[in-house]
């Protein structure tokens, strides 16, 4: 069994929750996000990013706007939806479910 | 010193090193290529480009006059290569397939990663020639791009296909055709072009196998079996072999490049393309399979802890080594078997999937092309409005829209272009239904126009010369009819100077005996028609006529019909009486195409008005033939059978005993006597002198016989003539009432007898 692998199973799994939620404090564009990210110490590759953006706006939890850049082309600024919203919250419930599930389960072993 | 370029990169202008901007291309090559099963994939590329120019400018910003092929390597790492996505989503794939245990679903995956991966087809933009479409098609199938394109030039559908391809398949510039032989025309054993040494050195066949294959149709033109002969090939190979053998070795002259340079000798020679090494790359893909297949053993192994590196055979070595887990290894490894299982049967079933889809791109095309034919002529049968909406419907929707919906899924499949585009689809089957509805109208509604059938009327068309001895039935020549060019629609002929106009060559002629001493000729007309009385006005308006000169008839060959009559399965029906004793003949011109009937007006039973008594004779063209008292003759004396007879074998078995009726008295002495033995050739030799002999001696004797009688004759002549003589001798003595007149006559007279 590979350590590698498992973390990044583990990372994985969280990704997609993780962009949810820093979009969810206001319009974000691609790479605040990766930035906000590696200031959170989980990094992850910018080309990773792109697709996982564009399937969630697919699934209507996204919406974007084009806004103008001064650097290059103009750039797409991310948002929730009202579907992502709720989304989210779900995403949220689980999270803290499995987290303290974690938490009780690791903090007994030790 | 590296060269600058500037390239217009998502609506910058970016200076980039050359070298720089290849790396760059092939970057974003790669990622699309990842994302080509990706449902957003020009999306995400699209965004991914921004974001780099992004960089670049920040880049070019900060002071950089160019951008570097570090620069374009350190984007490249912070975004990422394919191959990190791949490492990134290997654990996603992972618990994805940890969560479900439907082991079919699995083999799905498997199928597609099996056959998807670095195999899509695109069009080759490095070694294009138009559209790059054949060389991709190569590159795809790992054959010489010759090949492609001469398929393509050959096949009559490959234009069209060719454009489809064209629009749909998405283009690359990175394609590589590993094949390692080319074909070439091979000058070296030439004796035209080198054509077929060239495809003989490709085959590794002996060059004088495709000679004689180029050589069959010529052979089979001298020797007329080409097309109708008892060794006929069959259709499509006399159509593409006759005239287009010539035609092929011209193309293949242009198309296949020469050998001339060495290396360019050494490719045509290359490595062999024969069973053997198709077996090699099958072989080589199975093990591909295999080791693929073991790869997913080796994960299911991982899992459980221990697993063999071994690829072929896995599930083996896992029953062996898993000693605690027994039962979910071989649930597992079973698993995989029918993965592999159920992989053989799909490609199955795609291929006979893909036979019977090719069977009705081919019909739909065939009744797409009849129809095309077709069209031309439809002023001649549909009325306006409805009629030809719905005649265009039919063409537009029930035809060219599966067509076209087929080839564009097939081309979508063989591309690998996935897209869940269920609103084209439905609006593809939406104008399906629309096509069908059209189909019907149309049939239901020209059916009804062809529902009635007119009232009988036959018409005695008086001769002016009905006792003439012999016939010649010849039609009007003052019309060229042709035929509609490759079109063979039977009962239809163009008349080439109106458009207005069709020939309907429903004519038919029959013979039938004589009640009378005289010539008798009648013509029905017939035709259908939405009421009776509608099909009534269409038959006063058939103008056929005939007409006589001394023994030439003259009829029309066809029936006019107009733009605004239309055709309603006109019909007209000759009938010629022949008195016994008279001739008949019929100009071949007749025996084109007029046979047609369709026999839509059955179901009225004043069609079958009473002809118990005039039943007619079977005939052909051009041959005389002479009405006896049992039936119409040919010069020859056989004899014509009953049209429509059911057994005229007791017809045919007796007119043998009636052939040649004047020879029969002297034919007796030649008579080959059948118990004589013949021994030698002496003897045979003998008896061919004496029959010779025989037959010389009889004809003597029929000479003499007939000299004989005809001295008899002509002494009895002499006798009646002067006895004639005498009396008129007499008559003028008398100076009695002239009879001169009557003397020729009696002489005639006498002589016939």
């Amino acid at each position: 069994m590979n350590i590698d692998n498992t973390a990044s199973q583990m990372r994985k799994g969280v990704l997609e929750f993780c962009i949810l939620s820093i979009i969810k404090l206001g319009e974000a564009y691609p790479s605040d996000i990766i930035d906000m990210m590696k200031s959170a110490n989980l990094n992850i590759l910018e080309g990773t990013l792109y697709p996982l953006l564009t399937r969630l706006k697919n699934a209507e939890f996204l919406t974007y706007r084009w806004v103008e850049s001064n650097s290059g082309p103009p750039r797409k600024y991310f948002s929730l939806t009202e579907k992502g919203a709720k989304f989210y919250e779900e995403l949220e419930a689980t999270w803290l479910e499995l987290a303290g599930a974690v938490e009780t389960i690791t903090g007994k072993n030790k | 010193m590296k060269k600058v370029i500037n390239i217009n990169f998502q609506g910058t202008i970016v200076p980039i090193e050359e070298s720089s901007y290849e790396l760059l291309q092939q970057y974003i090559e790669s990622l699309r290529r990842y994302f080509a099963n990706e449902e957003g994939r020009d999306e995400i590329i699209n965004d991914i480009e921004s974001r780099i120019s992004e960089l670049f400018q920040e880049r070019l910003k900060s002071g950089s006059t160019c951008i570097t092929d570090d620069d374009v390597n350190l984007i490249i790492k912070n975004m990422g290569r394919p191959e990190d996505f791949e490492e990134a989503e290997k654990g996603e794939n992972e618990s994805e397939k940890n969560k479900t245990d439907d082991y079919s679903k699995k083999g799905e995956n498997f199928f597609h990663d099996w056959s998807g991966k670095g195999k899509r087809l695109y069009r080759d933009e490095n070694n294009k020639i138009l559209g790059g479409v054949c060389s991709g098609i190569a590159a795809y199938f790992g054959i010489d791009p010759v090949i492609v394109r001469i398929l393509f030039l050959v096949s009559g559908i490959g234009i069209l296909a060719y454009i489809i391809l064209w629009m749909f398949v998405p283009g690359s510039n990175m394609l590589e055709n590993g094949v390692r032989k080319r074909l070439y025309r091979n000058p070296d054993r030439k004796i035209i072009g080198g054509v077929c040494s060239g495809i003989g050195s490709y085959f590794d066949v002996n060059p004088w196998l495709p000679r004689i294959i180029f050589l069959i149709p010529f052979i089979s033109f001298f020797f007329r079996w080409g097309h109708f002969g008892p060794l006929t090939f069959p259709n499509f190979l006399s159509f593409s072999f006759s005239p287009g053998s010539f035609i092929i070795y011209i193309i293949l002259w242009l198309v296949i490049p020469e050998a001339s340079t060495t290396s360019e000798k050494l490719e045509m020679k290359g490595e062999k393309v024969d069973l053997n090494s198709i077996k090699n790359s099958v072989l080589k893909e199975m093990k591909d399979v295999g080791i693929r297949v073991g790869k997913m053993g080796q994960d299911v192994g991982e899992k459980v802890g221990k697993m063999g590196a071994e690829a072929g055979n896995f599930a083996k070595e896992k029953g062996a080594d898993f000693g605690k887990e027994v039962h979910s290894a071989a649930y597992r490894s079973s698993g995989v078997l029918g993965n592999i299982i159920t992989t053989i049967f799909k490609i199955f079933m795609y291929f006979i999937l893909g036979c019977i889809a090719l069977a009705i791109i081919i019909a739909l095309f065939s009744i797409a092309i009849v129809a095309i034919g077709l069209f031309p002529l439809k002023n001649f049968v549909l009325t306006d409005g409805w009629q030809t909406v719905f005649a265009w419907g039919t063409l537009i929707f029930f035809i060219a829209v599966p067509v076209i919906g087929i080839i564009t899924f097939i081309i979508r499949r063989f591309a690998r272009v996935k897209s869940s585009n269920k609103l084209m689809r439905y609006s593809f089957i939406g104008l399906w239904v629309l096509g069908i509805v059209c189909f019907v109208s149309l049939i239901t509604s020209v059916g009804r126009d062809f529902r009635s059938i007119s009232s009988l009327s036959e018409q005695q068309i008086p001769l002016s010369n009905p006792t003439v001895k012999s016939l010649e039935v010849m039609p009007f020549q003052n019309l060229n009819y042709r035929r509609i060019g490759w079109f063979n629609l039977e009962p239809f002929g163009t008349f080439g100077s109106s458009e207005d106009t069709a020939f309907i060559g429903n004519v038919r002629i029959k013979i039938v005996k004589s009640p009378t001493d005289s010539f008798q000729l009648s013509i029905i007309k017939m035709s259908n028609g939405r009421s009776r009385r509608f099909a009534d006005t269409l038959v006063s308006l058939i103008n056929f006529n005939a007409q006589q000169n001394d023994s030439l008839l003259m009829l029309d060959r066809a029936i006019t019909v107009n733009t605004t009559d239309k055709f309603r399965n006109q019909y007209v029906e000759v009938t010629i009486a022949v008195p016994v004793g008279h001739y008949i003949k019929l100009d071949k011109s007749f025996g084109y195409g007029n046979r047609v009937r369709y026999r839509v007006f059955t179901q009225d039973p004043d069609w079958y008005y009473n002809n118990d008594n005039t039943k007619d004779y079977d005939y052909h063209y051009d041959i005389q033939y002479i009405m006896k008292q049992d039936g119409l003759y040919t010069l020859d004396g056989e004899r014509s059978d009953w049209r429509d007879d059911d057994d005229w074998n007791n017809n045919s078995t007796d007119f043998n005993n009636q052939a040649t009726p004047g020879t029969n008295d002297n034919s007796g002495g030649y008579r080959y006597d059948k118990n004589n033995k013949i021994d030698s050739l002496k003897n045979i030799q003998d008896t061919q002198i004496r029959k010779m002999q025989a037959a010389v001696d009889s004809m003597k004797a029929a000479r003499e016989k007939e000299m004989n009688r005809l001295k008899d004759s002509l002494n009895k002549a002499k006798e009646e003539i002067n006895q004639k003589i005498e009396k008129l001798n007499k008559g003028t003595a008398l100076r009695q009432n002239n009879c001169e007149q009557k003397i020729p006559d009696n002489y005639t007279f006498i002589m016939y007898i």
